[in-house]
């Protein structure tokens, strides 16, 4: 949260006359708020990588990642910290970032830099229920929904693609993009046309199953 | 007729509807147990193929289900991803692997797809579009088949997630097993059926089958029929019975999946079931049968004693004890022929009462008679005498005072003898008035005393309800050895004795041989009487009778003659009764009127007037036809009625005196003179005498032959000629031998005279010769 805090302040500091909020709310044809979500806005004259020093962080808490979702800007670093009292083996196979970091505690990790925009989806190789997903975003504006599926973005005036992604948002919805012009403040809804996958929570209670050895 | 006689007896028919009945009863058990043996045996094996298909399905979907748990271990596992993920730059590896996984689980075909269904690596090279499967489809726990290079195989396949909990797909690890394999022999062994898996078709496609290949070859162009249930093949296998089910389906068409077995070897509980089926009712209907037997014998041998019993009764062998049965019906039929040999014993005794003794007299009878005779024959040889009495005219006794008294007298005669019996002494009645003496041992004696002391017997009058009977006996003698040797031939010689006394008026007769000889000659004389009748042998002869008023000869008596060729003169008193017994009296007095019709016309055409007289007897009155035959005569002879007297015996007309009369008023309507011959010597009865149509009485010569010298005679005749006289008819005196009794005759008034002293019966010739001297004499 803190770094999200952190982008967002520094992406107000760096246009002050010439910017507003872009307000989305983002539901599905059920009429469900998603939380979570990641929300950006891509344009071609914003394809610099992350030139901050911040380091993202992906946690292991009670045998999840935290947080679920990760959103960075390509070029920025993450770190895989341990905070359980076991070894997890966290691992990815998809194209933006392959690795593996083999059994580790209580070990801060060294950070990984995620150059390639695209989803990487982290799994635990003795933790087949952990799921954990950063995506890499292009572009240095963007947020994650809040609790009321709502994400406020601010940015200079200008055109821009807005997009969202989350894993629940299914096949057809994945590619959700459309064009839009910020001048000052604006307020968007997002209605996806299909309904939501089930949630991570619902895949099962195979987490709690562990809670014993803590 | 063998056969039908074996089967109409009660065994046999017992044994047969019994037969009939186990048959039947054998048979419909033996068809509704094998028919629902078959059924459930046919309902077993289906349900056993039924099972067995499941069993052959369940094993293949287990093996399946293995190879999918494998693959979803091995989809998880971390290394197989980072291979799959590496197969980018290293293709070989994950195909090694890929060997060694397929190597693990006894597949026989294994590849990976990315989640493009890209091949990343496959231990098969070829058909890799084939390859290109949805994943999906193979996750299922039905069967789901592959044909890949000409084969078919069972597939699994398991997705692999690079992150497991993720919702994304990132490839499928796929594995087959050659079907081939699945249908192994430890599938015969567990189902006891051949399995055959094929693809339906004009050639089925055998995708795996336990059969040998040559009966493989031949099932392969047969069609088979997806119904449930058993159904045989058609030739040349149809011999062997098959279950379909659906066993998988590839590309839409549906593979089948085919039970097999011999029908030797499904029906093998049913068949040896069948045989002890056989064998139970066999043994059964044996022992029903011995105890049908069994049965049938015990009322049966009974039964077949009875008839043993019932047949000596038949021979008239007495049985006196009969077969007990424990059958209620058998007793009771046991006892039924004991009562009944009872109640024919005392029938019999009473038949043998009956046919040994006279009911009248309650003496023994003829039968008894010659049975006792017999037996003292037999008995010994001693000498005994044979006795025959006879009571002289019984008959006339009976008519005229009926058969009452005339039974009575029977019977106390029958007394008087049994009172003068003593020990050695056989009395019997013979019949009618005929009585048989038998006495034994007359060791010298003379018979003829003892028949002596027998007919002494008869002096006393028998007293009888008032009357006074006196009664004469004439008995016949034989005596044994002498006579005869058989009882019958002495009971024959008795009686020829007995009618030799008739014959001579003796009151008592020994045998004599010669008496045989004329007893004999009397029968063959009967014999020849018809004969005689046709060769003229017989003739007739005529004797005058002289009208005392007219003093000429207006009648003459025709008389029957029989001169035989080798006997001579036969006296009319012997063959006439004989001939009245035989009945061959009708014709002989036939023949009599038809000679003295024609005599007569003769004598007319010389110029006589002549009446005729002729005799008959009482069997002639009885016989109806006689006045037709005369009216024939008469009117084929021109005669007239008043030419014609018939002479009646007394005796004759008092036998049946009803039909006499009717038979007498005919013929004299028709002008027939009728004449009572030998009047006076017979009991009538005034009272029928009145009655009588007769015109005249004809006076016996027992009162006339010695007339001149017997007063006695002279007031008899004269009597008996005022009698006629006061009742209108005329008389006739027979036996006038002299003149003075001819004058006699004249002064009593009497009508005609006939005798020697006119002349004796003559020939026709001599008669006519006679006749004409005797009318020349009398004017002179």
């Amino acid at each position: 949260m803190m770094k999200n805090f952190l982008a967002v302040l520094t992406l107000l500091s760096v246009s002050v006359c010439q910017a507003g909020t872009l307000k989305v709310k983002l539901v599905d044809n059920q009429a469900l708020l998603l939380t979570n979500a990641v929300v950006f806005l891509e344009s071609e004259t914003l394809k610099n990588s992350y030139d901050g020093e911040e380091i993202a962080i992906m946690d292991q808490v009670n045998r999840q990642f935290s947080p679920y979702i990760l959103a960075v800007q390509k070029g920025q670093r993450v770190s895989f910290p341990n905070s359980d009292s076991i070894k997890h083996h966290v691992y990815s196979f998809s194209r933006p970032k392959v690795f593996e970091l083999e059994l580790f505690k209580n070990r801060r990790a060294q950070s990984m830099l995620f150059d390639k925009s695209g989803v990487v989806e982290l799994g635990c190789n003795i933790h087949d229920w952990m799921l954990g997903y950063i995506y890499v975003v292009d572009t240095p504006y963007f947020a994650q929904t809040n609790a009321d599926g709502i994400v406020s973005i601010d940015a200079p005036d200008g055109d821009y693609t807005l997009r969202v992604w989350h894993p629940r948002i299914q096949d057809q919805d994945i590619e959700k993009k459309r064009p839009v012009t910020l001048t000052g403040d604006k307020e968007v809804t997002i209605t996806l046309s299909e309904t939501l996958a089930p949630g991570k929570d619902e895949f099962g209670t195979d987490a709690d199953e562990f809670s014993d050895y803590d | 007729m063998i056969n039908r006689q074996t089967f109409s007896t009660l065994r046999a028919r017992i044994l047969l509807s019994y037969f009939l009945f186990l048959t039947l009863l054998v048979m419909v058990t033996f068809y509704v147990v094998q028919s629902t043996t078959y059924e459930h045996s046919t309902g077993q094996l289906v349900a056993h193929a039924q099972a067995s298909a499941n069993v052959v399905k369940d094993k293949v979907i287990s093996r399946s289900n293995a190879l999918q748990e494998s693959l979803n271990t091995v989809s998880k596992d971390f290394s197989f991803k980072q291979l799959m993920v590496g197969s980018i730059e290293d293709k070989i590896s994950l195909k090694v692997a890929l060997q060694n996984y397929q190597r693990r689980n006894d597949a026989d075909i294994a590849w990976v797809l990315d989640d493009k269904r890209n091949v990343l690596a496959a231990t098969t090279t070829n058909e890799t579009k084939i390859l290109r499967i949805n994943g999906q489809d193979f996750t299922h726990r039905d069967i789901q088949l592959l044909y890949i290079e000409e084969q078919f195989y069972l597939i699994k396949a398991a997705p692999v997630k690079y992150v497991e909990s993720s919702r994304n797909i990132n490839g499928w690890l796929i594995m087959g097993i050659d079907t081939r394999r699945l249908i192994t022999p430890e599938l015969v062994d567990l189902t006891d059926m051949d399995v055959t898996l094929l693809q339906l078709g004009a050639h089925h496609t055998v995708i795996g089958t336990t059969l040998s290949s040559s009966l493989t070859n031949q099932l392969i162009t047969l069609p088979v029929k997806k119904e449930a249930g058993l159904h045989p093949f058609d030739k040349p296998l149809h011999q062997y019975l098959y279950f379909a089910d659906m066993f998988a389906q590839w590309k839409g068409t549906p593979i089948h999946i085919l039970l097999s077995t011999h029908e030797d070897k499904a029906y093998v509980s049913y068949n040896s079931l069948l045989v002890q089926l056989i064998a139970i009712l066999a043994i059964a209907g044996f022992m029903a049968s011995a105890a049908a037997m069994f049965l049938s014998n015990g009322v049966l041998s009974p039964i077949t004693k009875l008839v043993v019993v019932a047949n000596k009764i038949r021979q008239g062998k007495y049985v006196s004890r009969f077969p007990t049965s424990s059958t209620l019906e058998v007793a009771s039929l046991s006892s039924a022929i004991s009562a009944m040999q009872e109640g024919i014993k005392s029938r019999e005794e009473e038949i043998q009462y009956l046919a040994y003794n006279d009911s009248l007299t309650q003496l023994p009878n003829r039968n008894h008679f010659y049975k006792y005779l017999k037996e003292q024959i037999s008995k010994s040889s001693k000498p005994l005498a044979v006795m025959m009495l006879d009571l002289d005219r019984f008959k006339d006794i009976n008519d005229t005072v009926g058969h009452e008294i005339g039974d009575t007298l029977l019977q106390d005669i029958a007394n008087r003898l049994k009172a003068a019996a003593y020990p050695g002494v056989f009395i019997a009645h013979i019949g009618g008035d005929e009585f048989g003496i038998i006495v034994d041992d007359i060791e010298g004696q003379n018979p003829n005393n003892i028949a002596k002391n027998f007919s002494s017997l008869f002096e006393r009058p028998f007293q009888i309800q008032q009357l006074t009977l006196d009664v004469d006996v004439s008995i016949g003698v034989a005596a044994y050895p002498e006579d005869a040797d058989s009882a019958y031939g002495l009971m024959q010689c008795a009686d020829i004795a007995l009618y030799s006394c008739k014959g001579l008026h003796y009151a008592i007769a020994q045998y004599k041989p010669e008496l045989n000889k004329h007893s004999v000659q009397r029968l063959n004389l009967m014999s020849e009487l018809r004969g005689a009748l046709a060769l003229g042998q017989l003739s007739l002869y005529y004797q005058p009778k002289l009208s005392i008023k007219e003093g000429r000869i207006t009648t003459v008596e025709c008389l029957i003659r029989w001169i035989h060729p080798v006997h001579g003169f036969v006296p009319p008193d012997e063959f006439i009764p004989l001939a009245e017994q035989t009945g061959a009296i009708r014709e002989v007095t036939h023949w009599v009127l038809k000679e003295a019709f024609k005599q007569q016309k003769i004598w007319k055409e010389q110029g006589y007037q002549i009446g005729i007289a002729v005799n008959i007897s009482a069997v002639d009155l009885v016989d109806m036809t006689l006045p037709t035959y005369v009216a024939e005569l008469m009117s084929e002879y021109e005669a007239n009625g008043d030419a014609l007297t018939l002479e009646v015996t007394e005796s004759a007309v008092m036998s049946e005196p009803e039909s006499a009369l009717k038979a007498l008023n005919t013929l004299q309507r028709m002008g027939i003179a009728l004449s009572i011959d030998d009047f006076g010597t017979g009991y009538s009865s005034m009272a029928q005498l009145k009655k009588m149509p007769v015109d005249e009485l004809k006076i016996d010569k027992a009162f006339v032959l010695d007339l001149a010298n017997n007063e006695d005679d002279q007031v008899m005749v004269r009597t008996l000629i005022a009698l006629a006289q006061n009742l209108g008819l005329n008389t006739v005196a027979e036996g006038v031998e002299d003149n003075q009794s001819l004058s006699l005759l004249t002064d009593m008034g009497c009508t005609k005279a006939q005798g020697f002293h006119l002349s004796r019966p003559l020939p026709a010739k001599d008669f006519t010769d006679w006749l004409e001297e005797y009318e020349n004499k009398e004017p002179a």
